[in-house]
């Protein structure tokens, strides 16, 4: 984050810029913790983006024979009831999942951090406004939200994005907030003032860096929840349609089936789990590596 | 001081702090003696380890990163040290007591002040609930409280009134030994000014001994009879406290004196001590003042500078020791 | 170099808001401060003195009341006009560990300053003036890269110059600079502080708790209590010839580092109470241990001597 708004910043050094972003990375990357993350999330990003490569069967492919199969050699991770390869679904699935699930949770906590920043650093009327309006937006249960603006804007990727992010906008904007209450008194945000910094450089160059790292612990957590209700989304016909595949929809369909068909939910689960750990890892590694105290 | 009076006897004490692959060496083998009903000072700048000594003796330090690693500490002709953890238990609180700096994290907001003390008491005593209630009562009467405000929770007091509290608590229990650490530094100077009163009224009352652990020179000329210079982790001077005001003899301690301004005549400008205080991870060879030191000479910059007795009970870590004496 | 009247404060007031009423955080607060000189405010915690610092400086927008730049009343102006006042008023704060954004490298937070004043064109020039400042400052070019965790406080202190004085002004609020630091490095930081005002002419307002720094430093003396002023004297008047029964106590509390004088102190009981919802009269009267029926009544500053004032209706009885 604090790259990104480094960058509209005029007359920054452009060499001394890339190399705080390799710096960032490469610090990221340090913790043992997060280069398992790392490498994991590259290697499920990788072979999803591979899936028309690498998988044995086409996406909806059905194998008649070998219905409701467990992991046999010919089909590693088993069938489901209409014979399609479980293994490929999910690299195909992949493709949709992952980048459902990131799109909605960023853009969710981005707004909320941006309207976050707003309440946190005007205060006053502008606060109480924009917090009342939170508090009604967050009593609205999510899926609710969630099925109301699906239903109006109709399925599709985009669409499916702004369900999913909106019910999310309210805990950043509040997380965001809260930090910033704690930072707003420090001497610093009054002498980046006393200096004449106008309030949007104050905003996003001295204040979002220093409460941002909450808030990005919070989007990756976020991020297997957003999965999972997306599954929801198609269950009751809303959001990504069947046929084609989602890892959440494939869990969900596996749960009628789930004491004689364990590998039904077994292998979606663990697949979804995975992705959550490496970003919840990579998260970890990213908030430790933008914190300069943190460097040794 | 004589053997037979000393009272709490540290002798070599010795912690390091790890992190990462990093060692703190953060106290360096450092010995002193307490006789009883007298008061030590032990002044030095941040992070000079005066802290850590006062939190070894309570053995109250967070290990890891802390750890002590050689020295010796007697309590009345007992070796503390070497004690459990549930035999350290009753001496924390009971015998020794510690005052922290900050008045307002010490209290527990959560709870009345009376209860906190009260709390203190069932410990260490077989009070029954209601003769603890008293005695809670007695302790804030005796420190300037009134007992009313036995019920009223730690926000309801200002600065000066919490550090009352927190220095009821630390006395409730008649501890043989006070480890008072900056209890003044939080507070305003007319305030400061009741809350040393305030302590040097009880240590005359009760003969307790005090360690007092201050950076302001002008609270250890108003409470202190024995003054401990402590530089990266070392005792550098120590001596009674007309030793360490009149002739100071080391040069960090002659200028801790220069550096600070004057309330009688006017300088134009002052003389700090030249440099910054040591990384206490790259500790100078030989005396680790070497490097901000004017007398320096190539003997300081390796081996360890032996304690030297310049009159008795003045010693003084120098070889430059002998020729200033200051009018 | 001394003389010309640079800072002029008439009647200043800044009020807040709490829920139990009205915080009177500086109220009615006259003095000038002049080109070169230093102004010292003394008090003890909450008695408004940094709010004060503040409020001149257009950090907070003062209630009621008049600060005068050049004769120019600065607390109603807007837009590019509060820009360039800004520029000729600077601060530098208490604290050396919140007064750098933990983020931002030493060097750019010296830069920003600079760059936001538009007064460079190219790179190389703002360079060039940022090593100037931090040489100024004596910070080591090595530092250059450093977060400000990595130094210690009187090196963060310095940068915290280097900042105020980027933007050239002529009037700096100095929020007790020094009392964060060890007595070794507040030396250090309070030669430096002279020094640059002899070389650039600054008018100081020195905002501290401590009178021995304040003594060593000020031309002259404010002593401030819940808001208000209580005396205003040359530097030498106040410690050698202070009127106010406040003043007197407040002297008397420093422990003297004299092992032979014991410490004397006038009594005070109780302690600062808070500025909300004051009454009328003297605010120093519930612990003074002179106060009699006339103190309800409010006080005035009056000059007693020669620029010397002070708020006490008893004050030729008791001294």
């Amino acid at each position: 984050m604090a790259i990104r708004f480094g960058k509209k910043q005029k007359g920054e050094d452009e060499a001394e810029r890339t190399s705080v972003l390799w710096e960032t990375l490469t610090r990221m990357v340090k913790s043992p913790s997060a280069k398992i993350g790392t490498f994991l999330f590259a290697f499920i990003v990788i072979v999803c983006i591979l899936a028309p490569v690498i998988a044995p069967y086409g996406v909806n492919d059905m194998d008649l024979l070998h219905l409701k199969e467990p992991p046999t050699l010919a089909h590693p991770f088993g069938t489901d009831a209409l014979g399609r390869d479980l293994l490929s679904r999910l690299l195909y699935g992949g493709q949709y999942s992952i980048l459902l699930g990131l799109c909605a949770s960023l853009f969710g906590n981005g707004v909320g951090v941006v309207i976050g920043c707003i309440a946190g650093y005007f205060g006053k009327t502008t606060e109480t406004i924009i917090m009342r309006v939170m508090d009604v937006w967050a009593s609205i249960p999510g899926m609710l939200l969630c099925i109301l603006v699906s239903t109006v804007l109709g399925s599709g990727f985009f669409n499916t994005v702004l369900a999913l992010s909106i019910g999310g906008v309210p805990n950043g904007v509040r997380m965001t907030r809260g930090q910033i209450l704690g930072e707003r008194s420090k001497e610093y945000i009054e002498a980046a003032q006393s200096i004449n910094c106008s309030k949007a450089s104050i905003m996003f160059k001295h204040i979002l860096p220093n409460v941002i790292s909450p808030t990005i612990v919070g989007t990756t957590m976020g991020i297997g929840g957003t999965i999972t209700m997306a599954a929801s989304l198609s269950y009751i016909g809303l959001g990504v349609q069947p046929p084609t595949p989602e890892w959440g929809a494939m869990l969900a369909d596996g749960r009628s089936s789930m004491l004689t068909l364990p590998h039904l939910i077994m292998f979606p689960g663990l697949v979804i789990a995975c992705f959550v750990l490496s970003i919840n890892l990579m998260g970890d590694g990213l908030r430790d590596a933008l914190d300069p105290k943190l460097r040794s | 001081m004589s053997e037979k009076n000393t009272f709490l006897s540290v002798k070599d004490l010795e912690v390091i702090y790890t992190s990462g692959k990093k060692t703190v060496k953060a106290v360096n083998g450092v010995s002193f003696n307490l006789e009883k009903g007298r008061t030590l000072g032990l002044v030095g700048e941040t992070g000079a380890g005066k802290t850590t000594i006062a939190k070894s003796i309570l053995r109250i330090l967070p290990d890891p990163p802390a750890k002590l690693v050689g020295g010796k500490i007697y309590l009345e002709g007992k070796e503390i040290n070497s004690l459990s953890e549930d035999e350290m238990r009753t001496i924390r609180g009971g015998k020794i007591a510690m005052i922290f700096q900050d008045p307002m994290t010490a209290l527990n907001p959560l709870m009345t002040v009376g209860d906190q003390i009260v709390e203190v008491l069932l410990l260490h005593n077989k009070y029954s609930t209601q003769e603890a209630k008293n005695e809670a009562v007695k302790m804030l009467e005796m420190v300037g409280i009134p007992g009313e405000r036995y019920i009223e929770y730690p926000h309801q007091f200002s600065g000066g009134m919490k550090q009352r509290v927190v220095i009821a608590m630390a006395l409730t229990c008649n501890p043989v030994l006070l480890l008072a650490d900056e209890p003044t530094t939080a507070l305003d100077v007319t305030i400061q000014a009741q809350v040393l009163e305030l302590i040097n009224e009880l240590k005359q009352k009760y003969s307790t001994s005090m360690i007092l652990i201050t950076h302001d020179l002008g609270v250890i000329a108003q409470t202190c009879d024995d003054v401990a210079v402590i530089y990266a982790g070392k005792i550098v001077e120590m001596g009674s406290k007309a030793d360490i005001f009149l002739h100071p003899t080391h040069p960090y301690t002659q200028g801790l004196f220069a550096s600070l301004p004057s309330m009688t005549d006017h300088a134009d400008r002052l003389t700090p001590i030249p440099g910054m205080p040591p990384d206490p991870t790259r500790l100078p060879e030989g005396c680790a003042f070497h490097p901000r030191c004017k007398y320096a000479t190539e003997k300081c910059k390796s081996g360890s500078v032996p304690a030297m007795e310049l009159t008795p009970g003045h010693f003084c870590c120098c070889y430059n020791n002998t020729a200033k004496e200051v009018s | 170099m001394a003389g010309e009247t640079l800072i002029e404060v008439k009647n200043l007031k800044k009020y807040f808001k709490v829920p139990t009423g009205m915080n009177h955080a500086v109220d009615d607060v006259s003095f000038t401060i002049n080109r070169g000189e230093t102004l010292g405010v003394v008090g003890e915690s909450g008695c408004g003195k940094s709010t004060l610092g503040r409020t001149i400086i257009r950090l907070q927008d003062a209630t009621d009341g008049q600060v005068l730049l050049h004769g120019e009343d600065v607390t109603t102006v807007t837009g590019k006009k509060l820009k360039q006042v800004r520029e000729k008023m600077q601060i530098i704060f208490q604290d050396p560990y919140s007064s750098l954004n933990p983020r931002m490298r030493i060097e750019s937070t010296v830069k920003e300053p600079l760059r936001l004043s538009g007064r460079f064109h190219s790179k190389a020039e703002l360079q060039e003036e940022t090593e100037r400042l931090m040489n100024l400052v004596g910070i080591d070019k090595r530092l250059r890269a450093s977060f400000p965790h990595e130094l210690d406080g009187g090196r963060r202190q310095r940068v915290g110059i280097a900042r105020a004085l980027a933007l050239n002004p002529e009037f700096v609020v100095c929020d007790e600079p020094v009392s964060a630091l060890d007595v070794s490095i507040q030396a250090q930081v309070l030669n430096l502080l002279i020094d640059l005002q002899e070389q650039m002419g600054l008018a100081y307002m020195f905002v501290t708790h401590d009178l021995s720094v304040v003594r060593h430093i000020s031309d002259h003396i404010c002593v401030m209590y819940l808001g208000q002023l209580v005396e205003k004297a040359p530097t030498k008047e106040i410690f050698e010839n202070h009127l106010h029964p406040y003043t007197a106590a407040l002297l008397s509390a420093i422990p003297s580092t004299d092992i032979f004088k014991p410490m004397q102190r006038v009594r005070l009981n109780g302690e600062i109470t808070s500025p909300i919802n004051p009454k009328p009269g003297c605010r120093f009267a519930a612990r003074c241990p002179y106060a009699t029926e006339a103190c309800s009544q409010p006080q005035e500053l009056k000059e007693v001597g020669k620029d010397h004032f002070v708020a006490c209706c008893r004050v030729k009885e008791i001294n």
